[in-house]
């Protein structure tokens, strides 16, 4: 499902060289949930958004659902992105959109056919439990209620692969409870699941496979 | 998906506003003045081909032939290069002609003692004699008849009214091209400031997959949409001003140029104008197509 290989990342600011990650190698099967934790600056987003292919690794093979995410052509990007659902800190809602229009919008723009789109956009929201507030902005929602619109959009089209960055990050316990109940549903429906989280009560929480990332390299992987 | 490529085209261009109005006006200024050049200058070559088909030659004969060498005369002058037709007007004709040219003034040729006005061919040029070049090398092959006194006319001034047909094309082209130029920029802006508040939408499309042509078609569809509309303007206006001053201007042009009537611009051009400010906004559109991810 997931594979790197002496995967290292540098980014350049100017004429200083800052690495991000350091031959760091790992595997996460179908289906697992994986937990990438470390403190902020440790390489975490750096490591998801290679696996998104939103970044190239500066070395190492990067290898999601079957493709070399490194070789990829733009087509192929856009083919890998379809089976991978992401979810950020901030929700990032279209805030000029309702959360029905948000999570229909993902369909909408791959084509999907107009009378399919409903009953999958209800299904998702359902899911998240957010069904009864579909007509409203993302203004008039709580952080809890954002975030849970925006794992809506993430899974509506079923992933293969559900990567969330610091999905609490800006929610209270109890929301934050919440949104794992979410996260552990949709993992058990067969979506392997890699979250990244700094905050340390949230992993005891999850009880879940760690990965530690500290200064760009893996120092520990274990559960 | 076209019903959502449309709907994204549609609300980009509201979130453009201001800038997207501008850029539609300046795409109706730019076609209004290239349609009403095109206007003018259509009609300009409506004058100048009719006064092409008027063109006569007048050869002055020396005598006036028996009318049994008439007819051989007309055959030999038939022959001539860039001859399209002749007829022959006789001293008795020409005195007519004059007659009724004079009208009630006609009774001062009675008290001619002789008819002074000599016979004459009148030569209708062929295409190629039409032109200056052609209508000199005519006037000299006629001038070699035996029988020619004097060779008169010329398609002079027939061209210098076609030098004005094609300066008023080009003006209009300039102008044209000018504020087209200046349409297809603010398209670019109008386009870039959708760009700037539709890239949440965009980062969204890239982040799930979306195909490139879906999230750049609606950029370039407003684009067309812009100059449609500006195009749809501008031939409004068009119309408007046509309907409004060519009656008022039919009588001078008819005095001058001969023509009846001001002719509108033709199905053709019209749907030329639609296609080029479509062409104008999609170039804008395009333009303004911002950098792809690494």
């Amino acid at each position: 499902m997931i594979e790197l290989h002496r995967v290292s990342k540098v980014f350049s600011v100017g004429p200083v060289k800052v690495p991000a990650l350091t031959d760091v190698s790992l595997r996460i099967g179908k289906g697992e949930f994986a937990v990438l934790t470390g403190a902020s600056g440790a390489g975490k987003t750096t490591l998801l958004r290679l696996l998104y292919r939103d970044d190239l690794p500066s070395e190492g093979e990067v290898e999601v659902l079957g493709y070399d995410v490194g070789a990829l052509r733009r087509s192929q990007v856009a083919a890998l992105r379809r089976s991978i659902g992401v979810v950020f800190q901030d929700a990032k809602l279209l805030p000029a959109r309702t959360v029905y229009e948000n999570v229909a919008f993902v369909l909408r723009v791959l084509g999907t056919p107009r009378r399919e789109i409903p009953p999958r956009v209800f299904d998702a929201l359902r899911t998240v439990g957010i069904s009864a507030r579909a007509q409203a902005y993302p203004a008039q929602l709580s952080q809890g209620e954002a975030q849970r619109a925006s794992l809506a959009r993430a899974i509506v089209r079923k992933p293969a692969l559900l990567l969330a960055d610091e999905p609490t990050g800006n929610l209270d316990d109890a929301m934050q409870a919440e949104i794992i109940d979410v996260i552990k549903a949709i993992q058990a429906v067969g979506t392997t699941v890699v979250l990244a989280t700094h905050q340390a009560r949230l992993v005891q929480m999850l009880r879940r496979r760690t990965i530690t990332l500290e200064g760009g390299c893996l120092v520990k992987d274990e559960g | 998906m076209l019903g959502f490529l449309i709907g994204e085209a549609l609300r980009d261009l509201r979130r453009a506003g201001r800038v997207a109005v501008s850029a539609i006006v300046l795409i109706t200024l730019s076609l209004a003045a290239l349609g009403g050049f095109w206007l003018l200058s259509s009609n300009l070559k409506r004058a100048v081909t009719n006064w092409r088909e008027r063109v006569r030659i007048i050869v002055y004969l020396k005598r006036e032939p028996a009318p049994s060498e008439e007819g051989a005369l007309l055959e030999r002058v038939q022959r001539v290069p860039g001859v399209a037709g002749v007829a022959y007007i006789s001293k008795a004709d020409a005195l007519k002609s004059l007659k009724q040219v004079l009208g009630k003034d006609a009774s001062v040729v009675a008290q001619l003692p002789t008819n002074p006005l000599p016979a004459s061919l009148e030569v209708t040029p062929a295409a190629e004699g039409a032109t200056p070049e052609g209508a000199r090398a005519l006037l000299a092959r006629l001038q070699t008849l035996p029988e020619a006194d004097e060779v008169a006319g010329g398609v002079g001034w027939v061209e210098r009214l076609s030098q004005w047909q094609r300066l008023v094309t080009t003006i209009g082209l300039g102008v044209g091209a000018v504020l087209a130029v200046a349409a297809i920029l603010t398209v670019t802006t109008a386009t870039t400031i959708i760009l700037h508040a539709r890239r949440d939408e965009m980062e969204i499309m890239r982040l799930v997959g979306a195909p490139e042509a879906t999230i750049r078609l609606p950029l370039l569809l407003q684009g067309m949409l812009q100059g449609l509309l500006g195009a749809l303007l501008a031939l409004g206006a068009l119309v408007l001003a046509h309907e409004l001053v060519a009656p008022r201007l039919e009588p001078l042009v008819n005095i001058t140029l001969g023509l009846s009537h001001l002719r509108f611009l033709p199905p053709t051009s019209l749907a030329a104008l639609l296609i080029a400010g479509t062409v104008f906004g999609a170039l804008g559109g395009w333009l303004a197509r911002g950098s792809r991810e690494p």
